[in-house]
């Protein structure tokens, strides 16, 4: 087969504009995410709900360290029913509408105007201005697997996979650039749109809002039959009967 | 030294400090104005964290003058800024007007109801007061909200000490030792407070957690001591079964021995070095205690 010679126009004219202006369209938003950001502020009663339900995990995972009566105290101060706080403390559900909440709403928006239609209109652009172009070769040798990867746009079946096309080569730099906005923007940037991705795959998944009624229920039932068993007891036979301390035994052989 | 230090290396340093929260103020305001000073338009981004560190440094050793360029600089940047009120509020506060401060901080909790740093500075203001029971009242409120902020439990735990209120104390020092059981020093605490607190109910809770600590840490020496005294207090003690009192006494002797073996080995690894013959006394001293405690041990057995 023969070698394929790239005209040097498409470097200056494709190659380099589509990396400039990926990198320069992270740089845009992350600036734009910056000025678009409200400051979250947290509400004061979910704080200190959080807090009663780590404290009651915490017992439950760490109470064998402390005297029983210690922990039947505290578990009485949750659990009780006539004062415990997860039954006595009411929280209306806080299971908000978005589309009822306008804060919510246009939290959504600013996200939506940051992350997804960039993404459509760049990518709908740099498909249109440059599409059918072949821009670069990777210097190693792919299997047929990489065409449909690297070749998008370009359906040639007797081409090399190691050719990548204009629109690919796109999709390589949205996703390659990350570490340069690492390096020029700092640790936490917005420019990165994998990241992007990522969150909003995650929160659809962490949509349904914590409702700290039902936690508590939750809560409630797990220290509720969790029992108390003291881990130190007989601590003093362990350590002074048979089990030999390490340091004790180090010193020994050492010194003896 | 820092003379001959780069910005660099004390740029290193103020982070390292920065990351593990070290409260070194001395060291902070030394390499500030040695260093940084004349090279802070090179720290990019990370001078306005440096300027929040130098400020709370500085304020620490009373260096007022350094804390407040470093404020005013951080307004010019950041105003309206709740970081840079709270610096404010503890200048305040390091100047001795409290009533000043105590506004600026119900001005910034007025904005924004969780913010915990406001919160505990009310209560340090309180306690700079000298006003501990106020202080421990406003605390434990705090607490109601923010159960799992480990630092205000301690700090509970010390204001209790400091009013003799050895129950209250010891119900902190369970949460403590519930969010780090490994660490050995709050089981020795624990153990300290119900060693104080005395009664034979107590001074078994005590030994367990002496030994815990020991178990945990075996160079703990205070509480190998503890625990060696703590077994001794038991095993002389009525109303107790003969099995349980010589379990005690075998408790007892094992620590001392501990003891001696900890003191043999640190006199053979500083033989080479010149002991003072002070602390030699000092260490023969406490030996032959610990060997006359024993000795009475037997004898009452």
């Amino acid at each position: 087969m023969a070698e394929l010679l790239l005209d040097s126009n498409i470097r200056v004219w494709v190659f380099l504009p589509i990396v400039v202006i990926t990198f320069l369209i992270g740089i845009i938003r992350h600036y734009v995410t910056i000025l678009l950001s409200s400051e979250k502020k947290s509400d004061l009663q979910q704080v200190a709900d959080s807090h009663a339900l780590i404290r009651s995990r915490v017992l439950r995972e760490n109470g064998k360290y402390i005297p029983k009566q210690s922990f039947l105290m505290r578990k009485s101060f949750f659990n009780s029913d006539n004062h415990g706080f997860f039954k006595v403390e009411k929280r209306e559900s806080q299971a908000k509408n978005p589309m009822t909440d306008p804060s919510m709403m246009t939290d959504m928006m600013k996200g939506n105007i940051t992350n997804v239609l960039p993404m459509i209109v760049i990518g709908g652009w740099i498909n249109w201005a440059f599409s059918g172009f072949l821009t670069t070769k990777v210097p190693f040798p792919l299997t047929l697997r990489f065409k449909p990867m690297l070749q998008r746009g370009i359906e040639l079946v007797t081409l090399d996979a190691s050719w990548v096309s204009s629109a690919s080569w796109y999709f390589l730099n949205v996703f390659g650039l990350r570490s340069m906005y690492t390096l020029i923007l700092g640790q936490d940037n917005a420019a990165d749109q994998t990241r992007a991705m990522q969150d909003q795959m995650s929160a659809s998944a962490m949509m349904a809002p914590p409702d700290p009624m039902k936690a508590f229920k939750a809560e409630w039932e797990a220290l509720e039959v969790c029992g108390h068993d003291f881990i130190l007891e007989g601590i003093e036979e362990e350590l002074t009967g048979g089990i030999i301390q390490p340091e004790t035994i180090y010193i020994k052989n050492k010194f003896a | 030294m820092a003379q001959h230090m780069s910005w660099e290396e004390a740029r290193g340093i103020l982070r390292k400090l920065r990351e593990e929260q070290v409260r070194d103020g001395d060291l902070v305001v030394n390499l500030w104005e040695d260093v940084l000073l004349e090279a802070s338009h090179k720290l990019g981004n990370e001078l306005w964290n440096v300027y929040e560190q130098v400020c709370v440094a500085a304020l620490d050793c009373q260096r007022l003058d350094v804390a407040d360029t470093c404020i005013e600089a951080l307004n010019a940047k950041f105003p309206g800024s709740v970081r840079v009120r709270r610096l404010e509020g503890m200048l305040l506060e390091a100047e001795g007007r409290y009533e000043q401060a105590r506004e600026v901080y119900k001005a910034i909790l007025d904005k924004d109801d969780a913010n915990m740093f406001a919160r505990k500075r009310l209560v340090a203001i309180l306690k700079a007061q000298r006003k501990i029971p106020e202080a421990i009242e406003k605390l434990n409120e705090y607490l109601k909200k923010f159960m799992t902020d480990y630092e205000g439990w301690n700090e509970l735990c010390d204001m209790y000490l400091s009013m003799h209120d050895y129950t209250n104390a010891c119900f902190c020092m369970e949460e403590l030792i519930m969010s780090n059981p490994h660490n050995h020093l709050y089981h020795q605490k624990y153990a300290d407070i119900k060693y104080t607190y005395g009664g034979t109910d107590s001074m078994e809770i005590a030994r367990t957690y002496y030994a815990q600590a020991v178990k945990l840490c075996p160079n703990n020496m205070r509480a190998l001591y503890g625990l060696f005294l703590s077994a001794t207090n038991l095993s002389m003690s009525s109303g107790k079964g003969a099995k349980e009192r010589s379990a005690n006494s075998k408790y007892a002797a094992w620590a001392a021995d501990q003891i001696r073996i900890k003191y043999k080995v640190t006199k053979e690894n500083e033989l080479h070095w010149a002991q003072q013959p002070e602390q030699q006394m000092r260490e023969t001293k406490v030996l032959e205690s610990i060997e006359k405690l024993l000795e009475s041990l037997q004898v009452t057995n």
